[in-house]
Order: C-alpha cells, then sequence, then structure tokens
C-alpha cells in the first residue's frame, strides 16, 4: 500500500494566519482604522489653539446643513452627473469599437486608453489649460482658420469642469465597459438577426440589457471620483465652481478645522455607500467595481 | 568561533567606517561648530541649494533640509516631533506670534548676528514679534495690483477699484481667503483680521459683489491668466507681478491707496533645539549681504536687506514690483491668527463666494 502523507494541522490557526493574516492586517491598519479615526475625529471639537480635543460634539455635523454647502452639494452632483452620462455617450461606441473589432491590433487601441493614465493627472489638467487657453493652440488655430476673429474664452466654467473630469475619468468608464462588451455572446446576436430583428431591436433588447452591468460599474467609478476631484475644479474651473472635494479640502488647508473636514469626509463616504448600495439593488456584480 | 570572528570583524569595520565619517569635521578656530549638524526646516523653492552647500564648505556645518508648504502643516510638524528635531523654522509673521504665544520658541541672542545692520529699519520692530525677540526676518511680500494698461484705461489706484462693476469677468485673485476677505476690509478701511460683528457683516456684502468679477481664483500661478489676456486686472504676490510685467510690457504694478497686506516669513529657533550656536551662525551668513544676493537672484521677494539689494544694480532696486516702495512697507498690515469664532465667519463668507 503506497504511504500517503497525512500532515494535518492540530489546529486552523497557524495556516489562517499566515495565508490571511498578512491581508488582513493590511486591511485594519490601512483602511479599518483610519477609518475609524476620520469617523472620531468627526465628532471631536477645536480648543482655542486649533488643536483637536476629544471632546464629543455634534456641531460637525449640524454645520453640514449651511444652505452655502447644501448648494455645493448640488452643484458636485450635478457635475458628477453630466460627467457620468457623458462618458457613458463617448465610453459606450467606444468600448463597443475596441471590443468588437477584428483589427488584429485590438490591443493597441486598448492601450490607447491606458498609456496616458502612467502621466500625473496634474500635468494632464494643466495641458488642458494651456491647450483651452486664449493664448492657447485651440484659439490659434480658430483663429488662423477664419472661424472666429477674437479668441474665444473656454476656460474656468463649469462646462470646463466637467470637461476635465470627462477627461480624467473616462478610462474608469470603458474598461467596464470593454469588459462586459468583451463577454457577450456573439450567437446571441446572429439569433436575433436569424429571428428577424433589426440592429435597433437588437440593440435594445440583447446588447443593452446583457452589458448594463458594466454601464453600472462604469457609472459608479465615474461618478464617485467626481464628487471628489478638487483639482480639476480648481485649475480648469478657476475655482469658481466647487465641488465637495474642495470643502474637504480646505477644511484640512486654510480652514483648519480637521473635525468639520473629517464630518464632510464621512458624507462623501455616506454618498459612496448609498450609491454601491443602489448599483447593488439594480443587480450590479460587486467584482466588477473591483472591489 | 568562525561566526564569532566573523561578527568581531564586521563590527570593527563598521567602527572604522563610523569613525572615518568623524575625522576631518573637528572644530577648529575658524570653524567652531564643524561636525555638528543643523536641521532646517524652510519653505519650498525658497532658498537655493547652493547657498546651502556653500554655508557647509565655509563652516563644515552638516545641514539636513526639509521643506514644508504650509504654516499650519509646518506648526504641525514642530508639535508632533520630538523637541529638538529642528534647529531653525521659518514661519510667516502671524505664526510667528502663535508659536510664540504658545511657547514654541527660544529668544534669539542678537548680539551674536553681526550682519543684522543690513535690516532696513522699517523692517525690524514688527507688530508681530515686538523687538526680534524669537523672529529675524528673512523675505516677504506684497499684495499689489497687476493692471493691463492696453484694457483697462482708468486710472486703478486701490484695493476698492477691483469692485468697479464694469470689470465684470476680468478679475483674477489669489486662492487664499486672507487676501481677498483682507483686501476687501482693506477697501472698506478695516482691518484684515477684524473680529467686529458690524464691520464683517459690512466685508461679506462687499465681498460678495466680487463674485460676477472675479473669473479665476489661483494661487499658483496667477500671472499666467494676465499674461495671456484671460484677466485685465489682479491682485497678487508682487513677484509675481514682476514676472507678469517682464512678460507682458502692458503690465503695471499698483501698490494700494489703502495699504496692502503684506506677509514676512521669518528665522526662528524653535524650542529645545539642539545646535542653537551653528543655528546662529546660519541665520547670519544668510544676514549677510551677498549671500542673500545670491538668493535674491534666484527668488526675486520682497527683501529687508538693503545691503543685498544695493548689491543687485540699480535696474533691481528702481523695479517697484521686486523692491516696493518704503511706504508700502510702512502703511501695510500684517495678518493676525483669528480666533475660532471669528474664523468660523470668514470661512463662510469664503464658501459663500466660491460656491
Amino acid at each position: 500500500m503506497k504511504k500517503i502523507s497525512k500532515h494535518t494541522f492540530r489546529s486552523n490557526t497557524l495556516p489562517a494566519m499566515t495565508t490571511v493574516g498578512p491581508v488582513s492586517l493590511w486591511l485594519l491598519f490601512f483602511v479599518a482604522i483610519p477609518l475609524l479615526y476620520v469617523l472620531v475625529m468627526s465628532f471631536c471639537s477645536l480648543d482655542e489653539s486649533y488643536n483637536v480635543v476629544f471632546k464629543f460634539t455634534a456641531e460637525n455635523y449640524a454645520r453640514l446643513m449651511d444652505p452655502n454647502y447644501i448648494q455645493i452639494y448640488t452643484t458636485s452632483i450635478l457635475v458628477a452627473f453630466f460627467t457620468t452620462v457623458l462618458c457613458i455617450i463617448i465610453g459606450y461606441p467606444f468600448s463597443f469599437l475596441i471590443a468588437r473589432t477584428k483589427w488584429k491590433h485590438k490591443a493597441l487601441l486598448y492601450m490607447m486608453v491606458i498609456i496616458p493614465f502612467w502621466t500625473n493627472s496634474l500635468i494632464r489638467i494643466y495641458g488642458w489649460r494651456t491647450f483651452l487657453g486664449t493664448g492657447g493652440w485651440l484659439n490659434h488655430m480658430l483663429l488662423m482658420l477664419h472661424i472666429t476673429s477674437e479668441p474665444v474664452e473656454f476656460l474656468f466654467n463649469k462646462g470646463t469642469t466637467v470637461l476635465g473630469m470627462v477627461y480624467c475619468l473616462f478610462p474608469f468608464m470603458v474598461l467596464p465597459l470593454y469588459t462586459a462588451i468583451e463577454k457577450l455572446d456573439s450567437t446571441l446576436l446572429e439569433a436575433s438577426s436569424d429571428l428577424g430583428a433589426k440592429g435597433s431591436v437588437t440593440f435594445r433588447k440583447i446588447i443593452l440589457p446583457l452589458t448594463m452591468s458594466g454601464v453600472f460599474s462604469g457609472s459608479i467609478m465615474v461618478f464617485i471620483p467626481c464628487l471628489g476631484y478638487f483639482f480639476v475644479s480648481d485649475i480648469l474651473g478657476g475655482g469658481n465652481s466647487d465641488v465637495i472635494g474642495n470643502l474637504i479640502e480646505r477644511q484640512f488647508q486654510s480652514g483648519n478645522n480637521w473635525p468639520l473636514g473629517a464630518a464632510l469626509s464621512i458624507i462623501l463616504i455616506l454618498i459612496t455607500l448609498l450609491l454601491v448600495k443602489i448599483y447593488q439593488k439594480l443587480g450590479g456584480d460587486m467584482d466588477s467595481l473591483g472591489v | 568561533m568562525k561566526k564569532f570572528i566573523a561578527i568581531l570583524l564586521a563590527s570593527v569595520m563598521t567602527a572604522g567606517i563610523l569613525g572615518c565619517g568623524d575625522s576631518g569635521a573637528n572644530p577648529t578656530k575658524e570653524q567652531p561648530y564643524a561636525g555638528t549638524t543643523l536641521n532646517l526646516y524652510t519653505w519650498t523653492e525658497y532658498i537655493p541649494d547652493s547657498v546651502i552647500e556653500d554655508f557647509e564648505k565655509e563652516t563644515g556645518v552638516k545641514v539636513n533640509h526639509s521643506t514644508f508648504s504650509s504654516n499650519e502643516d509646518m506648526l504641525a510638524k514642530i508639535k508632533s516631533e520630538d523637541e529638538g528635531t529642528f534647529d531653525i523654522a521659518q514661519p510667516s509673521d502671524y505664526m510667528v506670534e502663535q508659536m510664540a504665544t504658545q511657547g514654541m520658541l527660544e529668544e534669539i541672542d542678537k548680539s551674536k548676528l553681526t550682519n543684522l545692520s543690513n535690516i532696513a529699519d522699517n523692517y525690524l520692530n514688527p507688530s508681530y514679534d515686538p523687538d526680534n525677540k524669537y523672529s529675524i526676518p528673512y523675505l516677504g511680500g506684497v499684495e499689489a495690483m497687476a493692471v493691463n494698461t492696453s484694457k483697462i484705461t482708468d486710472s486703478v489706484t486701490k484695493y476698492d477699484d477691483l469692485f468697479n462693476p464694469s470689470y465684470a469677468n476680468q478679475v483674477v485673485l489669489l486662492d487664499d481667503f486672507r487676501a481677498v476677505i483682507g483686501l476687501t476690509a482693506r477697501s472698506l478701511g478695516y482691518s484684515m483680521s477684524t473680529s467686529e460683528e458690524p464691520e464683517l457683516d459690512e466685508i461679506k456684502t462687499k465681498l460678495l459683489t466680487l463674485k460676477s468679477n472675479v473669473k479665476l481664483y489661483d494661487s499658483d500661478s496667477p500671472k499666467s491668466a494676465l499674461i495671456q489676456g484671460e484677466t485685465s486686472i489682479g491682485a497678487m504676490w508682487a513677484a509675481e507681478v514682476a514676472l507678469a510685467m517682464e512678460e507682458n510690457p502692458d503690465i503695471d504694478v499698483v501698490f494700494p491707496e489703502e495699504g496692502a497686506y503684506l506677509f514676512m516669513d521669518n528665522w526662528v529657533i524653535p524650542k529645545g533645539a539642539k545646535n542653537i550656536d551653528a543655528a546662529m551662525e546660519f541665520i547670519n551668513y544668510i544676514l549677510d549681504s551677498e549671500n542673500m544676493a545670491k538668493i535674491l537672484e534666484e527668488f526675486p521677494y520682497m527683501c529687508p536687506n538693503t545691503a543685498a539689494i544695493a548689491l543687485m544694480g540699480d535696474e533691481y532696486a528702481a523695479n517697484l514690483a521686486k523692491n516696493p516702495p518704503e511706504d508700502v512697507i510702512a502703511n501695510g498690515e500684517y495678518i493676525k491668527n483669528l480666533d475660532i469664532d471669528t474664523l468660523k465667519v470668514y470661512d463662510q463668507m469664503w464658501t459663500e463666494l466660491k460656491k
């Protein structure tokens, strides 16, 4: 009879500790504890010399209801909404193209979305500022082609903020869409056309429902960072249209009120959780969010 | 036994290396602090590396240089580190006052600063640190106005002109609530750090009228929008105006009649510093006119060191944006730290302006 090694651990502790342990520790120290710290901080108060002291107060949360803040939340949500819609409108056909192309250099198209991401987003946003400025390339070309007689002022409004957000977050829309469209079984499309469905019907009844998960996860991944990307509204919006991220940044910098900043961050986290919950309710797959 | 010998050898060798590091840097009469380490904590982009290297060569002191990008960051860092971590820090005016009242600074023995006479009287004995008990001025600035004279033909003389309704969407301001609220306060004749309620109400009402005028808030490079022609008037640090004037000759510098917002960064010695002697040597070294002139070549901020300005030549001295006139300093105002409740009011009006 062949001898089989029958080594077993006396308890599960050691194998569990060595395999899951490092990840759990990582999550504990770099996710759970910092988040808890933010939560605790949001209930703290400040003393006379702006030190955070552990004296319980709900005042930070009360201040969140300031009408000015509410208007900024609304602006943020609108900016995020338009950014997401634009990303879907541009991203869907684009992802469809790279997912279904017969061209052998498909990977190249895919890389074209990824490569710009290797450059710091601040630099790319400043690039837009140079490009769109009244002395920038775009105006230079418009003047040269006699399309306009005076330089057009593109910069420093909510429109350019949305443009910058779309540019920054576009890949987050394309990648989940690409995965969803790639998975689409082409025999279903053939069956649909065999049964006499026109292109638009196939799209509405087959393609869209089957790739909806990609649209959902892409939207979540665009919408949420959009609320926090304060540097885009600072650089391209000219600091005239704050988003929630600006409010948070200000409390940690010039406002010098960390507890209020923490409370604002908690609100941002709650909005995020709420959106993810809605996403789950709509049948979204948590795996495709990359979490 | 073999292992033991190996360890012994290794430790002897390490000791040898460490020993070498120490030798060759012993104090001498010319270099009394040679071999010591000076921990220097300054703003980013504020002192050329070459000047620090020259100091090291001349004195044999090794400089550990770290940087910060806001007064509040610096304060938090000094508080969180052990006492004695830094030998020199570089707070701005109001922060000197705050640190001094919190007992965080060593008094400065001015008798050791043989070059202190290079500093103009205007800059000594400032409101934030009477008699320079804790601080020695380094470089500073003034919030001046920049006007593109090819687009704006009115005579612009004061902060109040920025509120002129005919400049709708043409103004660039610093993305800094103290600077913007401050200039509004000055335009009404109030202090930039007022905490009086009726004054604050008035300031808020006037501040909100800026909304339609301001095209852009930018602290990083406010000059760009002026040079490119996106804005035609603005308020920013005079050093930025100086650079804008070099790029576009239509741009002019104006110092506000109401008295400008001034800032001054200073050398201080944090409480418990371990190497006060070398710190004093460093401060005195920077006060030297030639060394300061080297700094000015790279960072042309408002300089209290008149001997250094004399070395920079007539053109530099005559450039008002680089070398603001004396009465600007006399009429100007340094900001003060706000108490918590007042800061809340400032923060709220700023949020309302920027929403």
